[in-house]
């Protein structure tokens, strides 16, 4: 059923046209072509790669999976010890502390709530780590934990935004979209980026994974946990996979006598996007096929094939790096504990604690962690006071706090075993190496081997950037 | 022919230059120069003078030529003497410009250039865009009458290309179509016009498309890119929102033919137009298209301000062509715009209320007029309606109806004792003096407070207010509705979320203070205890009074009513100089504003437990006056009230309840209204941008760059709306024009629709570009006319092929040598598949509909919005009407490249992805359309494959198919028949005839027999079987094929056991245990399934009722596969059905079929 491209100038012309878009338009679906002349049956990734854009140096990593534990951890009931809080719970803060904050819902005169959980050190590097965490603290020594994170934003979906596309107005790209614009994708059967989520919808929605302004193809890719994993990927009931190749069969060559005719660059596009349609169409069953895994993998992962969890998607998400996918975000939703933050933050760990640390465990048993990167954080941080409130049913819970807060980081580039920052001792303000939302941005960009001041895109008229204006390297992140 | 292009051509005054052509051999600073300035050097020695170098400007004449202290960076005439040349051409790294890190180079081409022009004189002109446009001479090219195409040939000359043949006329009438109503033709419609001879055929069609209501649709979807219109608030809640009716009032418009002066002003400012009209009013949804953070921590000004932000930059794209947007944050890097100047702009947007308004319609109202005399025809009767007395207090010489109306009056008069006995005298008090932290305070001539203007999340308001009364026991605090607070108050919650509903408020403490008149001091009194007529659960009066913020008073949902809390004292306050003064501060600290709207204090002097009493104020009134002196229309009043009140009339106060009900809302939109001038809003400049850094405040004003505005005019909206289309405005007929010739051709005359600045790409065609716009404005703003003038065009007639010439001198086809293939925007590739398969609704307007999508996608954002498909023909409206939501759009439209309403888009760039392939193939709206026109192909020519085929064919694509792409479809044909005839069971799957066979038993039997110890009989659409208890059975034959198939059926047993489901196939003709299945039934009527798996296809189904002597009764049997339970219709032969779907999903999947021709 398949056949050579009836012209050779057609590749010729396809080069021509996608060299006239300027930079990175159309390389995936070149190269695929270029590996593909016969039809598009073999799945060559490797080929793919032939024609992708070049990092501005070289990178340290190829790609990246991002666990987003939106809704906002706790801090300082999981990395920032405070034995004074414990000390003074129940006492209203000093009002020099929380002079000229705005919050989102207690009154700034609050008291101070102490840590839920008791803290150890863990590891050769000591890392200070919430004992309601025990499978991260196996691996204290190959992550790197920052404590002293700040944002801009002190609502969820300004926040979550902020941190995915810089600007807490929806509408910008997010960070795997500009991965993907500025390096392409290895993978020319899957989407470059792609998005798992588990816990209920994100605050910012689709906004969290858009292409912004730019062009549709670095979407993020929402994978979905129930029915087909891409939206349309299975055939309608009734329909052969045999039958669907034939109907693409005659699609192409209907198609291409319109080429031939018209010479329009764009029906050679639209016949190859086809073609990657249907490989993607064989690689998601596989690729979703959990069961495949030996039974140690998912037990350590704690994941359990066709029941929707974190655990899952950490595992998926090993599966789509290794297809050549270069930015994945896990979503977990339900961190936002502004009420009961004890029994909340058990919850959460409960089902994010083991498959985290298992699936960085995973990575580095498997050599991947090398040139992967794994962050593991949320939007903002929880304030050391306590949060209730009679007329919303709240007590002992935590308020946004965007002045401080703590993520991790593990794979290639970082400088493991180590923790970065300090914060004040009521865990407020931060006192030492703050690290701001951009600066997170430019160091995730860097170990890509992309500079942040680099990678831009025109606009109406403007350069953007991820980082907009700002953001310096972390050094001290980097080994 | 000559009369209709007489017709055609008779545009406001043009001449024919005929030395148009001639190369300028002068340089051009616009053209030629500063771009290389502006890419190279004005990012430093620009207009923004916080990064200006050396304070020198290269953007301006006087600072490039200043000797000031320095060598002059431009000597004119003289590039030697010219620093400029000689820091571009230096090799001195510390002399060298642009500095080597800036990364920046200047070719040796472009030094030439730059000294060229200083040597020519160095004559700086202003940037193109910002220069009038003036009508041009019309190049008079090949005996062309269109001055489009005089334009368009003299510049093809120029580069040595010609215009391609006019297009063959079915992609011609396609392409017309597309572009004007954004639907296909009809294959009649497009043979009518192909054998139309008449010389006018072409313009009377695009007469008739340019009347249709569907032009407006296809426009309007354009227009709302740039209005940023959506369904939803956007942000984390991101909940629906009201907006449609402005979004049928730009169809309206559009179709209307509204001048677009007009359509301008009324959009930006239609509120401030002498007498505003509704529609005017709606018009201003424009700029309420902002988003909305509902979030529950935010503070609303901030997000108010974010909101002011985007109007500014909204309004530069769509009107200006401008970045304005830039300069949030710092003067503009490229174009002469400064920080100062855009809050300036700002000020015009930024005095306005934003509320909503309900959208009055006829029809609406005499369906409320309707229940309204129901409403009050029933309470009239409701004296009439009054029970007769207990049967001991019949009066024993009464009538019934003298009984039944003494003993309404002994009812009435206990009543009204005990409406006067709980009733207190309350004398309410006008303030002195109100003061708030932000609203706007007006007293009413009721003693009233009315609360307008901006909200905190801690609205505060004092009032001050004095009485003569000789002690006060206690005051009362009433909230009270108006017609200006949200959804009518009393509270000003604008929004429905979470524990707030719009109209509410939150008082969450009241605080005492008083004084005798001369005493310096204020003495807190706290009351004794604090009553509510209502209050919502947990939210009680005395919350207000207990010391706690996050506690108070609500009365949810009880909105748009009048409310009371009464606040007594433990001792009374005694008036000891003649007055007592109160200072009494209320606070609203809530997650959402929440303060009141309305409310007025009264107070009493009273003593005992005072009740507020929950009844209205009318009675109230009435109950004020001595019994005596009640008027006869008072006392009714008081009657009336006792009827809608009694327990004796609980059922009809119900039903009045009911009809209120009934009462349809008007729906409603949101508009901008000009504040009242004695609350301005102040306008300031904001430091980096940022909201918490307001500095100078700033009048309204418009960029120095542009045209002035009118001297002796009031600054505000309306002003700025109509200097955006004044005749000397520069920019916006010429921006407006070339997001037209985008439309069409695909691309703008400017390629940068969104940027006409400096950092924007020139015009290919500046004269055509001016001609156009100066054409508009003289010929009165008429979108239809251009369109017309357009499309009329051999430039927009030619055909598509690429010549190999063009393809190499001019591949992305600026010039316009040929006609360019435009993908279909997404909501037209959708509307195209509907309309091809017939299913297409050509309702227009209303509120927006939610067409199928796969479940879960709008779960992914946080409300969760639960996608419920809607039903009808709402389910095939065009894609303009489908709900968006901000933060989970339709995915079929996100995925070709629809923007999700968060911000201004001039235009889309299309994407070609394998996403959008899997959509195609395999989404069910499309999958639906092919089923559609599959069944409608089948019906139209039952006997003929081919015709079948040509007819899809041409519902698709409209033109006819070639010989030998009819051939590979029926080859295609041919094979997917054998594949279907292998296999029915995926026939059943692909064409959703889920069902093979159902027997109703309408019409007896239906092929049922009893076979074995059993009778059958037909009674009243089922069969009865009588059976012994020996084995009882009945066959019938079925045609089914093979595979997982579901036996469902309805019976009635009287015993209890297992029946029994046996088939047969060809190879198999007797039953065995191997082919069949047990369900076990119940005594009564119930519902069974069995699922079967067949490894052939079946000739006949047995069923063996429990075999126990007695009665069983079936309603209906029936035999499925997959999900959709829809019945192959009888005509219809599955397997055709199913091989059809497939041609017609790969028709509608071709390039052609999505792409303008």
């Amino acid at each position: 059923m398949t056949e050579h491209y009836p012209n050779p100038l057609l590749a010729q012309t396809r080069r021509q046209f996608f060299s006239d878009c300027g930079v990175g338009v159309g390389k995936i679906a070149l190269a695929s072509l270029l590996a593909n002349q016969v039809g598009g049956r073999s799945s060559g990734a490797q080929d793919a790669t032939l024609d992708l854009p070049k990092p501005h140096f070289e990178p340290k990593v190829k790609r990246v999976i991002y666990l987003f534990m939106a809704g906002a951890p706790s801090q300082l009931d999981l990395f920032d010890y405070k034995p004074k809080l414990a000390e003074l719970e129940g006492k209203p803060i000093p009002p020099e502390v929380v002079k000229n904050q705005r919050y989102a819902f207690i009154r700034p005169d609050s008291t101070l709530l102490g840590p839920r959980y008791k803290f150890a050190k863990h590891g050769d590097s000591g890392a200070e780590i919430s004992s309601i965490m025990p499978h991260l603290s196996e691996i204290a020594d190959d992550i790197a934990i920052v404590k002293s994170m700040t944002t801009d934003q002190f609502n969820h979906a300004p926040a979550q935004l902020f941190l995915n596309s810089g600007s807490p107005i929806p509408g910008r790209p997010a960070m795997g979209s500009w991965v993907t614009y500025g390096l392409g994708s290895e993978a020319n059967d899957l989407p470059g980026f792609v998005v798992l989520s588990t816990g209920g919808g994100t605050s910012g929605g689709a906004s969290n994974w858009t292409n912004g302004f730019l062009p549709g193809r670095y979407a993020g890719v929402p994978f979905r946990s129930q029915g087909e994993p891409i939206l349309n990927v299975s055939n309608p009931a009734g329909l052969s996979t045999e039958q669907q190749r034939d109907s693409l069969d005659l699609i192409r060559k209907l198609n291409q006598n319109q080429y031939q005719k018209l010479n329009d660059p764009q029906i050679a596009t639209r016949i190859d996007a086809y073609e990657m349609a249907y490989r993607m169409q064989a690689r998601a069953p596989e690729l979703m096929d959990l069961g495949a895994e030996t039974k140690e993998t998912l037990e350590s992962y704690g994941a359990k094939p066709g029941k929707a969890s974190f655990a899952n998607n950490c595992l998926l998400a090993r599966r789509l790096i290794e297809r050549g996918v270069r930015f994945v975000n896990v979503y977990h939703k339900g961190w936002d504990h502004h009420s009961n933050v004890e029994g909340g933050l058990k919850g959460q760990c409960g089902q994010t604690d083991r498959p985290a640390a298992a699936l960085v465990k995973d990575l580095k048993e498997r050599g991947l962690l090398d040139d992967t990167l794994v962050i593991w954080g949320g939007e903002f941080g929880r304030t050391p006071m306590v949060e209730s409130s009679a007329s919303l049913g709240r007590k002992l819970g935590r308020d946004h706090h965007p002045q401080s807060y703590a993520m991790w980081l593990a794979g290639g580039g970082i400088k493991t075993g180590q923790t970065i920052g300090q914060t004040d001792e009521l865990g407020f303000h931060i006192t030492e190496d703050r690290v701001h939302v951009h600066d997170l941005q430019a160091t995730i960009l860097h170990l890509l081997g992309l500079d942040h001041k680099r990678l831009t895109y025109t606009y109406q008229g403007r350069q953007f950037r991820l980082t907009d204006v700002h953001g310096h390297l972390v050094t001290k992140l980097l080994s | 022919m000559i009369r209709s292009t007489i017709l055609l051509f008779a545009f406001a005054s043009f001449c024919v230059n005929s030395s148009f052509a001639e190369e300028a051999t002068e340089l051009s600073y616009a053209r030629d120069v500063r771009p290389i300035l502006s890419k190279n050097c004005f990012q430093c020695h620009g207009p923004d003078d916080k990064t200006r170098e050396a304070d020198l400007r290269l953007d301006d004449a006087e600072s490039a030529y200043s000797t000031d202290d320095r060598d002059p960076a431009i000597v004119p005439g003289k590039s030697t003497e010219s620093e400029l040349i000689a820091r571009i051409t230096s090799d001195d790294e510390f002399l060298k410009m642009p500095p080597p890190d800036s990364k920046r180079t200047i070719t040796p081409e472009q030094i030439e250039i730059l000294k060229r022009w200083i040597d020519q004189g160095a004559h700086y002109e202003q940037h193109w865009s910002f220069i009038a446009p003036q009508r041009p001479g019309v190049p008079f090219v090949d005996h062309l009458e269109n001055p489009i195409d005089g334009f368009i040939r003299a510049e093809l000359k120029k580069v040595g290309l010609k215009s391609n043949p006019s297009a063959d006329r079915y992609t011609l009438v396609r392409r017309v179509y597309l572009d004007l109503i954004g639907l296909p033709p009809t294959p009649q419609q497009a043979d009518a016009f192909v054998n139309n001879q008449s010389p006018s055929a072409y313009a009377d069609l695009v007469d008739e498309l340019l009347a249709s209501p569907h032009y407006g649709e296809r426009w309007a979807r354009r227009w709302l890119d740039l209005a940023r219109y959506s369904d939803t608030n956007g942000y984390e809640k991101d909940r629906p929102r009201s907006m449609s009716p402005y979004r049928d009032w730009v169809i309206d418009a559009l179709n209307a033919g509204m001048p677009f002066d007009q359509f301008t002003v009324e959009q930006i400012a239609g509120d401030l137009l002498p007498d505003a009209t509704q529609s005017q009013k709606i018009a201003t949804g424009f700029h309420r298209n902002t988003m909305v953070n509902e979030e529950g921590g935010v503070d609303p000004q901030e997000y108010r301000f974010h909101a002011m932000v985007d109007r500014v930059g909204t309004t530069g794209t769509t009107w200006l062509g401008l970045t304005i947007g830039c300069a949030q944050c710092h003067t503009h890097k490229y174009d002469p715009i400064t920080q100062t100047e855009y809050y300036s702009m700002m000020a015009f947007l930024n005095n306005a209320n934003e509320p909503t308004i309900k959208v009055i319609n006829p029809q609406i109202t005499a369906q409320r007029e309707k229940i309204q005399k129901q409403i009050a025809d029933y309470r009239e009767s409701l004296a009439g309606r009054f029970p007769p007395p207990p049967e001991d207090q019949h009066g024993k010489y009464l009538t019934p109806r003298e009984n039944q109306s003494r003993y309404q009056h002994q009812q009435f008069r206990d009543w009204l004792k005990q409406q006067e006995n709980s009733y207190v005298k309350w004398e309410s008090v006008t303030p002195d003096k109100v003061t708030s932290n932000t609203p706007n305070i007006t007293i009413l001539d009721d003693k009233s407070v009315l609360i307008s203007g901006d909200q905190t999340k801690n609205d505060i308001f004092t009032v001050l207010m004095m009485t003569d009364a000789q002690q006060i026991t206690a005051v009362r605090l009433e909230a009270l509705p108006h017609e200006s607070l949200p959804f009518g108050g009393p509270g000003r919650a604008t929004i429905h979320a979470g524990v707030e509903k719009g109209g509410e408020f939150f008082l969450s403490e009241i605080k005492f203070e008083v004084r005798q008149a001369g005493d310096e001091e204020w003495l807190p009194v706290k009351p004794a205890s604090a009553k509510a007529s209502f209050a919502r659960d947990n939210r009680l009066a005395e919350h207000s009074i207990d010391g706690k913020s996050d506690t108070g008073w609500s009365v949810n949902p009880r909105i748009a009513e009048r409310h009371q809390a009464v606040y007594q004292f433990a001792e009374p306050i005694q008036n000891k100089t003649g007055q007592i003064e109160f200072r009494i501060r209320l606070e609203h600290e809530s997650f959402h504003p929440a303060g009141l709207g309305r409310f007025r204090f009264s107070v009493t002097d009273q003593t005992g437990e005072l009740q507020p009493f929950d009844r209205p104020l009318e009675i109230e009134q009435i109950l004020r006056k001595p019994a005596g002196v009640r008027t006869l229309t008072e006392k009714r009043a008081l009657m009336q009230r006792f009827l809608e009140q009694t327990p004796l009339l609980k059922k009809e106060q119900e039903h009045l309840a009911n009809l209120k009900k009934q009462i349809p809302e008007y729906p409603t939109t949101l508009v901008m209204q000009e504040r009242p001038e004695r609350f301005p809003r102040t306008t300031h400049r904001h430091h980096r941008g940022e909201y918490l850094s307001p500095k100078e405040e700033l009048t309204p004003t418009v960029p120095a760059v542009l045209h002035d505005l009118p001297a002796d005019v009031t600054r505000n909206r309306l002003m700025f709306a109509r200097w955006l289309v004044d005749r000397e405005n520069p920019l916006t007929a010429r921006v407006v024009m070339n997001r037209q010739w985008e439309a069409f051709f695909g691309r703008g005359i400017v390629r940068t629709t969104e940027d006409f600045g400096l950092q924007g790409e020139l015009p290919t065609h500046p004269q055509l570009l001016d001609w156009l716009a100066v054409e508009f404005m003289e010929s009165g703003w008429r979108l239809k006319r251009m369109h017309k003038l357009i499309v009329m065009s051999e430039t927009y007639r030619q055909s598509a092929a690429v010549s190999e010439q063009a393809a190499k001198l001019d591949p992305e086809n600026r010039y316009l040598s040929h006609a360019s293939r435009v993908r279909l925007e997404a909501e037209l590739i959708r509307d195209n598949a509907l309309a091809a398969s017939g299913l297409l609704s050509r309702k227009i307007g209303g509120p927006s509909v939610f067409p199928p999508q796969p479940p879960g996608i709008t779960e992914a954002a946080y409300g969760r919005l639960n996608w419920v498909v809607s039903k009808g023909e709402d389910r095939y409206r065009r894609g303009l009407y489908t709900f968006n939501k901000r933060t989970a759009p339709y995915a079929m439209f996100s995925t070709f490249d629809a923007p999700s309403g968060e911000s201004c888009l001039s235009r889309r760039d299309p994407s070609n992805t394998p996403l959008q392939a899997l959509t195609m193939l395999n989404s069910e709206v499309l999958l639906e359309a092919a089923q559609q026109m599959a069944l409608r192909s089948l019906r139209e020519s039952p006997q003929d494959i081919r015709q079948q085929i040509l007819g899809m064919f041409r519902e698709s694509l409209i033109r006819p198919p070639s010989e030998q792409e009819l051939n590979l479809l029926t080859q295609f044909y041919q094979r997917q028949r054998d594949l279907f005839s292998e296999d029915r069971l995926k026939a059943h799957l692909l064409t959703g005839a889920g069902v093979i066979k159902r027997w109703d038993f309408n019409d007896g039997n239906e092929g049922w027999s009893a076979v074995n110890q059993s009778s059958l009989s037909h009674l009243k659409n089922r069969i009865v079987i009588a059976s012994t208890g020996n084995d009882p059975f009945l066959r019938t034959s079925l045609e089914a094929p093979a595979g997982q198939l579901t036996v469902k059926f309805r019976l009635h047993s009287e015993e209890q056991g297992p029946c029994q489901l046996f088939w047969t196939t060809a190879n198999s003709p007797v039953e065995s245990a191997q082919h069949s299945a047990s369900i076990e039934v119940k005594p009564g009527w119930a519902e069974y399934q069995a699922v079967i798996n067949a490894d052939e296809s079946l000739t006949g189904l047995r069923f063996d009722p429990v075999a126990k002597p007695g009665r069983t009764e079936v309603d209906w049997i029936e035999v499925s596969v997959g999900n959709n339970h829809q019945t192959l219709p009888a005509d219809v032969n599955v397997v055709d059905w199913a091989t059809l779907t497939l041609v017609a999903r790969s028709l509608l999947n071709l390039d052609e079929a999505i792409t303008k021709p």
